[in-house]
């Protein structure tokens, strides 16, 4: 969706508001929060990409103002909704008014949690197992897509010319998975583009470059 | 004030905004038996010590004095990520890019803020802000600037941009004058900034 969150390339942001030392959390209820939603995501169950549409969905004014994991916290809200495992009235309450299947919706240990983090999610599908329609040095346009829901595709990419530089095998596509129509495997690549066909000419250096991953069905031959 | 100890759900008059809802959100789930705390505690804690920049400076440093490791991080940096017990959520598949005199690299999510967090932990706050997703595609070289960098032209700047399943991570140049150390010395040399691209080493 052509939303706020689709940052790159935008004016009008500022400096740079660094800090050096490693993250830290600096109130505990973050803590509490990213917690939570690595925790109910598997019983819930939702995503990575399902709850980045979630935060995509927030209005402009609160994508840009609330602190980082409030927005976690309100997507994982949602998505729990959406499951009708909870209600409006919960949540503003904390009190809980109707029972759920917790044989369908188990709550997970800490050791099945943490076995589950240091594992990782499953992406990949076998690399023969889709058509690859792009070769490597092939030059490739991104499609002018803009639909309404979940992508990947970064609006300041589309349409423009680029080099796949590499594959990478075989993946489940956001855009499918994110609107829970299955995952749509897909091969995805490695592209690149030129800092001057990106910009045009207010580029900063011409023959600087930006590399994307992009799954097979954003990109068209030339 | 009062203080009513019997009301299981009384708050903290200081606890608002975020915090009393994410305290109201982990009670409801909590009660609802769809959340387990110590669960919530488990994850937070392996991320707040286990994880963290430590881990991609191990790999950078074996990777300075090992040329096979090298060769094989750069060519299949799943593997030799994992090989290391470096692995799990954000780090399923991995891309690992070197920094030569010619070509500096930077990495980014502009859509949201994906990040190696197996080797590099969780990121920094700006690195999920909107100034430096919205810039650093743009502008890297004005971005790197007020991180202190000022590459010369003649060093090709690549942003790469983590738009799918492949997490990024840079492989920092060596500092000079450190033939002498070891390993371990190496890895501690190693900044989370350097293995993001906005800093050298």
């Amino acid at each position: 969706m052509d939303g706020i969150h689709d940052l790159g390339g935008m004016h009008g942001f500022g400096p740079i508001p660094i800090e050096s030392q490693d993250y830290r959390f600096k109130h505990d209820w973050q803590r509490r929060a990213f917690g939570i939603v690595q925790a109910v995501a598997g019983n819930t169950p939702y995503v990575a990409d399902q709850h980045r549409y979630k935060i995509e969905q927030l209005s402009a004014t609160d994508y840009l103002t609330l602190d980082y994991f409030e927005k976690w916290i309100t997507a994982t809200s949602a998505l729990l909704k959406d499951a009708r495992l909870v209600n409006d009235q919960e949540l503003a309450t904390g009190q809980k008014e109707f029972d759920v299947d917790l044989v369908n919706h188990p709550a997970v240990s800490a050791d099945d949690l943490l076995s589950a983090m240091k594992i990782g999610a499953d992406y990949q599908f076998p690399t023969n197992s889709q058509p690859q329609g792009f070769a490597i040095g092939t030059r490739v346009r991104v499609r002018s897509d803009s639909p309404q829901g979940h992508t990947r595709v970064p609006r300041y990419v589309r349409g423009k010319f680029g080099t796949v530089l590499a594959t990478e095998g075989v993946f489940q596509h956001a855009d499918s998975v994110a609107a829970g129509q299955g995952r749509n495997p897909q091969h995805c690549y490695l592209v690149s583009f030129s800092a001057a066909e990106l910009w045009g000419s207010s580029v900063e250096q011409a023959d600087d470059d930006i590399l994307l991953n992009l799954a097979e069905s954003y990109l068209e031959p030339m | 004030m009062q203080d009513n100890l019997s009301d299981d759900h009384h708050h903290d008059p200081i606890e608002e905004g975020a915090a009393l809802r994410v305290r109201a959100l982990e009670e409801l789930l909590i009660a609802k038996g769809l959340v387990k705390a110590e669960a919530i505690d488990a994850v937070v804690e392996y991320y707040e010590k286990e994880t963290g920049p430590r881990n991609g400076a191990q790999v950078v440093a074996r990777a300075w004095c090992d040329p096979d490791f090298k060769a094989w991080l750069l060519k299949d940096g799943t593997a030799a990520i994992h090989s290391m017990g470096f692995k799990g959520y954000q780090g399923e598949h991995m891309r690992v890019v070197e920094n030569t005199n010619d070509t500096h690299n930077i990495i980014v999510c502009t859509l949201c803020s994906c990040y190696p967090w197996p080797v590099l932990g969780l990121p920094p706050a700006w690195y999920k802000g909107a100034a430096y997703r919205a810039r650093v595609v743009r502008e890297p070289r004005a971005v790197l600037a007020e991180f202190g960098l000022d590459l010369p032209a003649s060093q090709k700047v690549r942003v790469w941009d983590s738009t799918a399943e492949i997490r990024f991570m840079v492989l920092p140049q060596r500092p000079p004058n450190t033939g002498n150390l070891s390993q371990a010395e190496l890895a501690d040399l190693v900044t989370r900034d350097s293995m993001i691209g906005t800093a050298v080493l």
